[in-house]
């Protein structure tokens, strides 16, 4: 059996951008610059190595990534704005995309003339957009607003027609960079039925996204790129996986911060699996301790420690002190330990950063402050939605 | 349906590094495909000049008219050139109309790629129909110039010269301005300058071309090197096809023209080595 020709085919493509042309326009200063130190001094910077991509007719993949690892440089390569410094790229069939938040519109043209401009450039007749035409007006809900130029259009609805247009031009690929993340929570449910309506008809669809929910939930498959290389590809559930894991320091909008008097100091937090083996990976459901190691430099009454959890996008998720515990610790002095035991981490799978802290009873006084210093990932077999576990059962009850 | 769209975009693409676009069988084909796009932004050109003008279109018409008639006052009655000379005035109206219709072009050319970056960053379509675009709807004005100097030259009693030369100047003239254009718009692109030194370059083309002169006016020894500037052969050959003066060697009307061949074809062949890079230079 033989699988059928790619509908995408990207074989070992690279890109690469100089700073010079980064910079934009070319200055006389830049110019002779250059020739006099000869273009050995050019940096350049590769945006995409080697990349290989195949995806069959009917597929959806999602590209996940942090942020310059090269996800909307080989969209745009596929899409044909930008060529590939080496390698091929072949698509089989009309290719519609949304690169970079928006299609291709002109600002000085209303959302009417657009709409015609980008059926135009997908291949389309006058009259097969004028059939089309109030679709796309209905689903972007911009009737009043169709003949204003689309440059006094709130980014919300700009993406709002764009996304409606591109659909609408009966694309066998649609390729979207980030548009989903954008638009109100009601048009973002119309944009994902919409979508599955286009995979349902047998339809390619290529995403890129930062919400990993989503891309998870519509792709069949998943690719996992980092400064400009695909490192991990397949499954969506081990892709997304492998992701938290590598992003559980970078990705996080929250930044790591320290501060305090200094009195006590948290020294170190060790955190312990079932086994008692330290670890940064940790099981869903199962007990975890936590060792916090402290050095008070002076006899400190009544501290109250604590902790908190928090995701990488920053959603706090939970936190507790020894004072709301009612845990009342006399003083101390000198170094020593605390021990925080779960009786069970019912945190879902995914990325976290915990914070701890140590102050003084009335909050007035802060000894140190350690906010999203530990990274942990989450693993967890079952697929719930959420951050957190809630321990439920489901039965069956005898009707009335 | 399904042919229709497959014939409209080739259903295969393959993009790699060492491809050149020029090859100019493709190059048709791939413009006629998108010939509702070229349209479509044709008339953007021409709508956006008389945006939220009261006369919009009108103007087209009005902006030659108001010319002649201000250049027949000022130098018809005040200066009476028409004295020395019965038909300096239709020389001068018929070189300003024709040099207008390449000044135009190149003022457009410069933002013809820049001023659609939305597009071009966002969008795969042959890039020459950017510049190709400005150039056709810079024609549409022309075109309907030549009318108004027509029924200009009749008011005055002129008679027609060898309108068969016509369309062969017409035709050259465009190769010309789109030949420009595309030179430009490309250039543009990668060195901004370019923008303010045509000001410049323009100013001297203008006066280096028989447009407020007659092509006899200028030194007899210069006359073979002033052939290589297109603007004389298309703007002499202007003038035999209207007013039946400024008569020339067909040979070197002919080389002059030619130029205008040369240049579209240079216009052509930098454009397309260039326009591959747009997306990443905007």
């Amino acid at each position: 059996m033989t699988t059928p020709a790619p509908i995408i085919d990207v074989r070992n493509v690279s890109k690469r951008f100089s700073l010079q042309q980064q910079r934009g326009e070319t200055t006389i200063k830049a110019i002779v610059v250059d020739a006099l130190r000869g273009h050995g001094k050019r940096r350049d910077f590769w945006a995409l190595r080697d990349v290989n991509v195949a995806v069959q007719q009917g597929e959806t993949v999602g590209i996940i990534g942090s942020n310059g690892a090269g996800k909307s440089t080989l969209l745009s390569l596929i899409s044909q704005t930008s060529q590939p410094t080496s390698g091929t790229i072949t698509t089989r069939g009309k290719v519609s995309s949304l690169l970079e938040l928006g299609a291709g519109f002109h600002p000085d043209l209303t959302g009417r003339e657009n709409v015609f401009l980008y059926g135009a450039i997908m291949g389309l007749s006058h009259r097969q957009m004028a059939e089309r035409f109030d679709q796309i007006v209905a689903f972007a809900e911009l009737a009043e607003w169709i003949d204003e130029p689309v440059k006094h259009y709130s980014s919300g609805m700009y993406v709002r027609l764009a996304f409606s247009v591109a659909v609408e031009v009966d694309p066998d690929i649609l390729i979207i960079d980030e548009v989903l993340a954008v638009g109100d929570a009601s048009f973002q449910r119309k944009c994902i039925a919409r979508i599955d309506a286009f995979k349902q008809a047998g339809k390619t669809l290529l995403v890129v996204s930062h919400d990993l929910n989503t891309v998870h939930t519509i792709s069949d498959q998943l690719i996992l790129m980092e400064k400009g290389q695909i490192i991990a590809t397949g499954d969506p559930d081990a892709v997304v996986a492998q992701y938290q894991w590598l992003s559980r320091e970078t990705a996080c909008t929250a930044e790591t911060k320290e501060w305090g008097t200094g009195a006590v100091k948290i020294k170190a937090a060790r955190f312990l699996d079932a086994e008692g083996q330290e670890a940064e990976e940790l099981q869903r459901g199962m007990p975890v301790r936590i060792e916090i190691g402290y050095e008070a430099s002076r006899r400190i009454d009544a501290p109250v420690f604590g902790f908190s959890i928090q995701t990488t996008s920053g959603i706090l998720v939970y936190g507790n002190n020894t004072q709301i515990e009612e845990f009342d610790l006399p003083f101390i002095e000198g170094k020593g330990t605390i021990t925080l035991d779960f009786s069970a981490l019912e945190l879902l799978a995914g990325a976290y950063l915990f914070s701890f802290s140590v102050h003084s009873q009335d909050h007035q006084t802060n000894y140190h402050r350690l906010d999203n210093g530990h990274p942990i990932t989450v693993r967890s077999e079952r697929r719930y939605e959420g951050v957190c576990h809630m321990p439920v059962r489901w039965s069956v009850g005898k009707g009335k | 349906m399904k042919h229709a769209v497959s014939h409209i975009i080739p259903n295969l693409t393959t993009l790699t590094a060492s491809q050149t676009l020029f090859d100019m069988v493709p190059l048709f084909r791939e413009i006629y495909a998108f010939r509702d796009l070229l349209w479509i932004l044709v008339g953007k050109n021409i709508k956006i000049r008389y945006k939220r003008s009261a006369l919009g279109f009108l103007w087209t018409f009005l902006n030659p008219v108001f010319m002649i008639i201000i250049y027949s006052i000022f130098l018809k009655i005040l200066l009476s050139f028409d004295a020395r000379d019965p038909l300096f005035l239709q020389r001068l109206v018929t070189g300003i109309l024709v040099w207008q219709f390449l000044a135009m072009c190149v003022g457009d050319s410069l933002h013809a790629v820049l001023g659609n970056a939305s597009l071009v960053k966002k969008t795969s379509f042959p890039r020459i129909i950017l510049p190709l675009s400005t150039v056709l709807a810079n024609f549409v004005n022309f075109a309907i110039t030549l009318p108004i100097l027509v029924v200009f030259l009749f008011v005055n009693g002129t008679t027609l010269g060898d309108m068969w030369l016509l369309p062969l100047v017409i035709a050259s003239q465009f190769a010309l301005c789109l030949g420009v254009s595309l030179i430009l718009s490309c250039m543009n692109v990668f060195f901004r300058d370019t923008e303010h030194l045509m000001s410049a370059v323009m100013l001297a083309w203008f006066f280096l071309s028989p447009i407020i002169y007659p092509f006899s006016k200028i030194p007899e020894a210069f006359q073979r090197l002033a052939l290589l500037n297109p603007m004389c052969g298309i703007v002499t050959a202007y003038r035999t096809a209207f007013l039946g003066t400024d008569l020339m060697a067909p040979r070197l009307v002919v080389i002059s023209l030619l130029m205008s061949w040369l240049i579209l074809a240079l216009g052509v062949s930098l454009f397309q080595r260039w326009q591959v890079n747009f997306g990443d230079k905007l």
